[in-house]
């Protein structure tokens, strides 16, 4: 009995063994251990990572035993100062400073808008950017998708079930920081898209070309990114180096002619723009494309249309109308055939769109942004809360696609200011729970540190993002008929001669002219050669 | 009799190391395939898309284990196979991406996917 039982554990042992490990049977070629391919340190395996997380610093003070220098390099960026000076324009610009028309400003409702902020604990103007365990490594570095920084948090995660806004019986589930870090990795689509697919306040709000049917798209979507085929991160053309991002809105490459980007190519050229791999040359057949690259970007015709993921985007933005209540006094939300929302008592009216066909102006990267130092004017015409520069003539501006965001915002009449109202936030004088412009605009403009004077107004604005994301496949680039039309894309651009939009009678003569001349002049000589084949 | 216990215990930590060792499995893979295959051809079947949201996490497992497809008609392992991939490949780009990868290691992308997908998973999911 004993002899069969050591003889079975012994088969047993065995039998495990040959499974778990390479087949020594075929000892001639022993299989290399499995590894993982996508790291070099399996996160798992680290001690310090083997607790249970309270809190996101906890996490991130592990994380800085190994990688020292990680933290003060995110200090150096705009991902973590939000703050960034303009050189040319010596504009401070940054989402600390800069306003916009969709939920306008950050002062006052830090609480709620820096849970987009890499860092943890951002709740009012005193945060600490000095600290480093301030830094949150976590929201670029998640490979579970299960990383979550709720909106009125000041950017940290809820590792336990907890209600929110309190009393509102509504919880928000606790997650597992451990879990999470033991699989950091690099950062992909979902943890930049966890932010930037989500600005404005929800999915594909704010950029129309970025959304999160970018998570996993398809080719008709992103050629780049399509998850089926060349699946490009983020990061592929936004290279980072110590940790600072390339790629900005503040001031961005509209004309790029540095050509290729190679290894060991001196330059600092933006490794983000298309003509960084492509070149500035890029259609192989068909030169004359190559002759359109020089004065037209190749977002142009390759991003016919955004929001095409089938998420729609907000296309304008009527605050003016917001505060309605109903008949028992409660918010109201209003939502068209589609579900998507319409109308907020919070927010007022939006119109919202898929599949857009953009705008298109002349654009030679220089953006001048309304601060809330400058003066308006309430006209006829809107508000620019973004200046985009160019012109045809300036040698150093493309036609470049533009989503342009109308909306219609707060202004203070008397010292026509742009107005930062607080918006977010489970008090009294946050306008999305009470309503009452007359409580949330001077606790917003006292925390921007700018002067009210006790009026407002709504004022009509616009602003412009160019588009540079899901751009489609070669096939489904912009045919010739879109542009060269009299119902052009290009309607609204000067200084070019646009045949089939534009008509010029001198022109048209001369042309006109010359095929008429050239046809006498085929029928002419062919008239000959038939007449004197019949001598001979 | 102590020998019996050695071997015993030996027996037992090599089977957990060979469960450690298993495959860790890779949800955004089984996303693209979840998406590209099954809701593809579910979208244009008479049956329509099934959203990872629509069921539980328990759901999920139990409808994987029981491994039937189609009330039983057939399987689901057999839409995951190499086999299956092989023959639509030609069709259809996720499975000519994935053509060479285990059948065991794709069925598990696929469970973690529709497990944090699910109704009451992490990130209850759409198939769009």
């Amino acid at each position: 009995m004993k002899t069969r039982l050591i003889k079975t554990t012994l088969a047993l042992c065995c039998a495990s063994w040959l499974a778990s490990g390479p087949a020594y049977a075929e000892e001639t070629k022993p299989e290399p251990k499995p590894v993982k391919l996508t790291t070099t340190a399996d996160h798992t395996k680290f001690k310090q990572l083997q607790k249970t997380f309270d809190s996101g610093p906890e996490v991130t003070k592990a994380c800085l035993e190994c990688h020292t220098e990680a933290a003060g390099q995110i200090h150096r960026t705009k991902h973590w100062k939000w703050e960034f000076m303009n050189p040319d324009t010596k504009q401070v610009l940054g989402k600390k400073k800069v306003l916009n028309n969709f939920c306008i400003s950050i002062p006052s409702n830090y609480a709620s808008c820096t849970s987009c902020h890499v860092g943890y604990g951002w709740k009012d103007a005193n945060f600490d950017f000095s600290k480093e365990e301030n830094v949150d490594c976590i929201v670029c570095h998640d490979t579970t998708g299960n990383y979550r920084k709720p909106p009125g948090f000041a950017g940290n995660p809820v590792t336990r079930d907890t209600e929110f806004p309190p009393g509102s019986g509504k919880i928000i589930k606790g997650i597992d920081l451990s879990k999470i870090a033991q699989k950091v990795g690099k950062s992909s689509r979902d943890t930049c898209g966890s932010c930037h697919f989500n600005g404005g306040g929800g999915d594909g709000v704010k950029h129309g070309d970025m959304d999160s049917s970018l998570a996993a798209p398809t080719k008709a979507i992103d050629v780049h990114m399509d998850a089926e085929g060349l699946d490009f991160t983020c990061g592929t053309c936004h290279k980072s180096s110590s940790h600072d991002v390339a790629g900005s809105r503040y001031t961005p490459t509209a004309k790029d002619d540095k050509g290729i980007q190679v290894r060991g190519k001196a330059g600092s050229g933006n490794p983000a723009t298309c003509v960084a791999c492509h070149d500035n040359a890029p259609h192989k057949k068909e030169a004359r494309l190559n002759q359109h690259a020089t004065r037209i970007a190749c977002q142009t015709c390759h991003i016919p249309t955004y929001a095409r993921g089938g998420i729609a985007t907000k296309i304008t933005w009527d605050w003016s109308t917001a505060g309605k209540r109903d008949k028992d006094g409660k918010h109201i939300t209003l939502k068209d055939a589609k579900g998507r929302i319409t109308y907020e008592s919070r927010k007022g009216d939006f119109t919202l769109a898929e599949n857009v066909k953009p705008e298109y102006a002349w654009f030679n990267g220089e953006v001048k942004y309304t601060l809330l130092t400058d003066k308006i004017e309430k006209s006829e015409q809107r508000t620019p809360i973004n200046r985009m520069g160019g012109s045809p003539a300036d040698g150093k501006s493309m036609i470049w696609p533009m989503k342009v965001f109308r909306g219609s915002q707060p202004y203070d009449p008397v010292n026509k200011t742009l107005i930062t109202p607080h918006t977010a936030g489970n008090d009294d004088t946050g306008f999305w729970k009470n309503l009452d412009w007359d409580k949330a605009i001077p606790v917003g403009m006292k925390d921007s540190g700018t002067p009210y004077s006790g009026k407002y107004d709504f004022i009509k604005t616009e602003m412009s993002w160019p588009i540079t994301h899901m751009v489609a496949p070669k096939d489904k680039a912009m045919g010739c008929v879109e542009c060269h039309a009299r119902e052009s894309r290009l309607a609204g651009i000067t200084g070019v001669y646009l045949p089939a939009r534009d008509n010029n009678r001198l022109i048209d003569t001369a042309g006109w002219t010359i095929v008429l001349l050239t046809l006498l002049g085929v029928i002419g000589h062919g008239t000959l050669r038939i007449v004197t084949r019949r001598k001979n | 009799m102590k020998l019996v216990k050695t071997l015993a215990a030996g027996a037992i930590l090599s089977v957990i190391a060979a469960s450690a060792s298993a495959y860790d499995a890779d949800w955004k893979r089984g996303r693209v395939y979840y998406r590209s295959v099954c809701t593809s051809c579910h979208a244009a079947m008479p049956v329509g898309s099934i959203n990872p949201s629509t069921k539980t996490k328990a759901e999920w497992a139990a409808y994987l284990k029981a491994d039937k497809h189609a009330k039983g008609k057939d399987t689901v392992k057999q839409y995951v196979s190499k086999a299956y991939r092989a023959s639509i490949k030609s069709g259809n780009k996720a499975a000519e991406k994935f053509a060479d990868t285990p059948d065991q290691e794709l069925m598990d992308d696929i469970s973690a996917f529709l497990t944090k997908g699910a109704k009451d998973g992490d990130a209850p999911a759409t198939c769009s």
